[in-house]
């Protein structure tokens, strides 16, 4: 991998020794620029998807974490029962009792796409399983991306940044985070999509071509088809277009390009039934629409200003319709939002803006991890030395402003800004980082080669005859030169290869210690080094398919909500689709209830069994006790009896001896550590020492009344609890 | 030509309003006349001169500055800072003589830090970054040899102290990095 990205580096450089070293085969410098980019795209499209591929050979070819297994069994039920079926899929076995409509509530591009691919091979006669299509699909749009990389970079500067560009959002860690191997999940080929739109929109304004803007267009219906991430595209490109009005950049190109994309682009988006008429009636969509009718008004004018021919008079007309625009605009959206037309902004896009507002009002959003703001590390972890060149490539933009580098510079910095504010945006952040970095790379070697190639020129020169050598520093590149330019040059080159090597070894560590783990398989080091598999997730969901009826309903707190249907195949109450915020508060409240109160919920939501996830005895720290405050805040927002500071010590959260009473008594404790008290975790602790929280238990006795443990896995990861029918009457 | 006569028409409202100053005692409009007479026989205007405020757009290189400050405030992780309120330095005890020690950095965990932790390695970031601004402003030809020369070798400089500071900020951070 580090001899790849070298390579590329050393190749786009088109270095002196290259050049003499093809001579000798008979092509032309064209041809050979041409074979040596098409070898390196091909490398760079390998190499993204090999990279992918650690978890699969470390584990096996499954699926990850807990989104991606709603995704597979939604494409398992499109591949067995056909479009229709899908489209129309009334799903009863999650969000019991309410159901939900599956086909009108997901975002298909993902599974219609996996779905196309796997019907492709089989009619290409490769009878492969559709979990084999649907792991493999994210690197294969990842290495897609590479190549929409690599034009795109063409387009912002020039072919060598592209390759540097394709090099390195291939091995980037922030793409590969959501895009190996197994995360069957939305971004995967959301990226893949929002870059096209990006590289398609830029391509119609640098060209003003109608076809350009169609494809951008309906690169913009792929990516409104994959993802809620869209709204990104909505509003950025409106922006752009709006920067490039006031800087005035107005070009009739610019006109062609965004009314076509804009018009045929949201009529695209409302065939999307989850989207539906948002383009005409949200609040985070009136951007795109407001800066369609600017654009309008700016044609208009210019259209008078063509026919009047007198600047004075032009400039009052512009100053009465302009005003007159923007109050008209003014009063549709007042109007719009004050009779319920325009729906306001939602709460995910609100918190994005201020940071602060998820934290005040709306602890479901802000519970999620991946919805935390960034700290210094993860953009470290994620970028490397990208973060240096970063600043260095929107230097160089802002040295060669065109209206391509203008996009990319406006998308490098929204997207870092939104990157800042939560953690998994990092995500729409990479292809941007990495595109401006390319171009920092490109820009300084070619500067650096330029040195070398430079000196050796003139001293060549000077050698063979001394005038040329005489009108060289009268040019002022012999005697402005600086001390040992040629070896300084060479000493940076080297250098720079020496970064470029280190951000790739980077990279493959962070993929391979970081990225590639399922989080449904947890792996730990063992006490001799040796590498320890708890496979107690897949147990537990295997038990729940093998030995329970088949209409039982499961409670859990919603994280595992997705793959107990979708492994268990069990009905459950609230999963990852956060949709009804009462639903999952109920369950909340009778977590965080005595036994008894949580027994009548429980009998109210017509439970059969209680699932916990446990992680005392292996130190696993991603458990239902640590995300236990979480149910507090979330069933305590909808329920008042739920009250946080009751299960908080001085402000402390503590499960020993010194808890607060309520939570030593709470449902979610008892089923935690039941039977918890009789274990020796550690060597030379007490029984019932939490591992997780390195303390011992406060509360050894618990007794259940209203529940019987039914299983529990080898680990004791994952608890399972059966809820007793209710005594008799007599 | 109609449109001519119009802007004959606007020019002369316009310089009737320009010059109301000095004779304006033709204008018929009773309003100006009471105004000059009840407020303004006692009271002296003072000479302003109050224009509408001109937006001039910045240079490219203002821009870039601006950004520059904003790029360091989001990798430093400011948003975290705020949202999450960490405290300046940590502080730990020690295990045997039970005195606290400051520490800087919070260690292991990637996704969470100290506001100086952040600060100092926002800025280490924005040095690199710098730094390779430095090597290409070397590279100008309209300047003087020392000045390039300056440049280059801080541009180098602050890239190599860059890149070894922050390996050293990502070591003590995640202490088994790359093993």
């Amino acid at each position: 991998m580090v001899a790849k990205t070298e390579k590329s580096a050393v190749d786009l450089l088109k270095s002196p020794g290259m050049t003499s070293l093809f001579k000798s085969l008979k092509l032309k410098t064209k041809q050979q620029e041409l074979l040596i980019r098409v070898t390196i795209l091909f490398l760079v499209y390998v190499l993204a998807f090999i990279t992918r591929l650690f978890s699969v050979l470390r584990y096996e070819s499954m699926i990850h974490e807990f989104d991606p297994y709603f995704n597979y069994r939604v494409t398992q039920f499109l591949t067995q029962k056909g479009f229709y079926e899908f489209w129309n899929w009334f799903d009863s076995e999650s969000w019991y009792p309410l159901g939900r409509i599956v086909g009108g509530t997901l975002f298909p591009g993902l599974m219609v796409t996996a779905y196309l691919i796997y019907r492709t091979l089989q009619f290409l006669r490769f009878a492969i399983h559709i979990r084999e299509v649907c792991v493999l699909t994210a690197p294969f749009f990842a290495s897609n991306t590479t190549l929409v990389a690599y034009f795109f970079g063409k387009e912002l500067w020039d072919s060598g940044a592209g390759l540097v560009a394709a090099v390195l959002i291939a091995i980037c860690p922030g793409y590969i985070s959501r895009s190996v191997a197994g995360s069957y999940d939305n971004e995967g080929v959301a990226i893949f999509a929002l870059l096209l739109t990006f590289y398609l929109f830029v391509k119609a304004v640098n060209t003003g071509s109608l076809a350009f803007a169609l494809a951008s267009a309906f690169g913009y219906f792929y990516m409104v088809s994959a993802w809620g991430g869209y709204v990104f595209i909505i509003n950025l490109i409106p922006l752009y277009v709006m920067v490039l009005l006031i800087t005035g950049r107005y070009s009739m190109r610019l006109y062609v390009a965004y009314n076509c994309t804009y018009i045929l682009g949201m009529l695209l988006a409302m065939q999307i039934r989850f989207v539906g008429f948002q383009h005409v009636q949200s609040g985070e969509h009136m951007a795109a629409m407001g800066v369609f009718f600017l654009m309008q008004v700016f044609y208009f004018l210019d259209w008078v200003k063509h026919l009047l021919n007198d600047p004075k008079l032009f400039h009052t007309f512009l100053r009465i319709t302009v005003t007159c625009a923007v109050g008209l605009g003014a009063i549709a959206l007042g109007v719009g939002t004050a009779s319920g037309y325009i729906s306001p902004w939602t709460g995910r896009f609100y918190s994005l803006l201020d940071p602060t507002y998820a934290k005040d009002h709306i602890p479901i959003i802000a519970s999620v991890s991946e919805h935390q703001p960034t700290a210094w590390s993860s953009f470290m972890f994620d970028f490397h030395i990208l973060l240096f060149l970063f600043p260095a490539g929107l230097y160089f933009c802002f040295k060669r402003l065109s209206d391509a580098t203008i996009f990319i510079v406006m998308y490098g910095l929204t997207s870092m800004y939104f990157a800042g504010v939560m953690v998994r945006l990092i995500l729409v952040a990479t292809p941007a980082v990495c595109l401006i970095s390319a171009i920092a790379v490109s820009a300084t070697i070619k500067n650096l080669t330029q040195l070398v190639r430079a000196k050796s020129k003139a001293s060549h020169s000077a050698s063979g005859k001394g005038t040329i050598s005489s009108k060289a520093s009268s040019k002022g590149s012999l005697d402005q030169s600086l001390p040992f330019q040629r070896n300084g040059a060479i000493a940076l080159l080297l250098g720079a290869f020496f970064l470029l090597s280190r951000y790739a070894i980077h990279c493959t560590w962070v993929t391979s210690e970081a990225y590639s783990s399922p989080s449904i398989v947890l792996a730990a080091r063992g006490a001799h080094g040796n590498r320890v598999i708890f496979d107690d997730y897949r147990e537990a969901y295997f038990w729940l398919r093998q030995n329970t009826p088949p209409d039982a309903k499961v409670m859990s707190w919603w994280d595992y909500g997705y793959q107990i249907t979708a492994m268990g195949n069990r009905t459950v109450i609230v999963d990852n689709n956060t949709w009804n915020n009462t639903h999952i508060a109920t369950v909340g409240r009778a977590m965080s209830s005595y036994e008894d109160e949580a027994y009548d919920i429980m009998r109210s939501l017509d439970v059969d069994y209680v699932l916990v996830v446990f992680g005392g005895v292996t130190g696993y720290s991603s458990d239902d006790i640590n995300k236990f405050l979480w149910m507090v805040r979330i069933g305590g927002g909808v329920f008042p009896v739920i009250k946080e500071p009751d299960y908080l010590v001085n402000g402390e959260y503590r499960v020993d001896k010194g808890a607060a009473p309520k939570m030593l008594n709470c449902l979610m404790y008892k089923l935690s550590y039941y039977r918890f008290g009789e274990v020796t975790t550690e060597y030379g602790k007490p029984p019932g020492y939490d591992r997780a929280r390195g303390v011992e238990i406060g509360n050894k006795d618990i007794k259940l009344e209203y529940l019987e443990e039914a299983f529990t896995t080898s680990n004791w990861i994952v608890r399972i609890y059966k809820v007793k029918p209710p005594n008799n009457r007599w | 030509m109609p449109p001519k006569s119009e802007t004959h028409a606007s020019s002369a409202t316009t310089g009737g309003t320009t010059a109301q100053f000095d004779p304006a005692s033709d204008s018929i409009d009773l309003m100006f006349h009471i105004l000059k007479v009840l407020p303004f026989s006692f009271l002296r205007p003072p000479r302003l001169r109050l224009k509408l405020p001109t937006f001039t757009l910045p240079s490219a290189m203002t821009v870039y500055s601006l950004i520059l400050l904003t790029y360091f405030m989001v990798v430093s992780g400011i948003v975290y800072d705020v949202i999450v309120e960490p405290p300046g330095i940590g502080s730990t005890q020690d295990r045997f003589t039970g005195a606290v020690k400051p520490v800087v950095f919070l260690p292991g965990r990637v996704n969470g830090q100290y506001i100086i932790e952040g600060l100092s390695s926002g800025f280490m970031f924005v040095l690199g970054g710098v730094g390779i601004v430095l090597l290409d402003l070397a590279l100008d030809k309209n300047r003087a040899k020392s000045v390039k020369v300056s440049y280059a070798s801080a541009g180098v400089a602050s890239v190599v102290i860059s890149y070894v500071m922050s390996m050293l900020f990502v070591r003590i951070k995640i202490p088994g990095y790359l093993r």
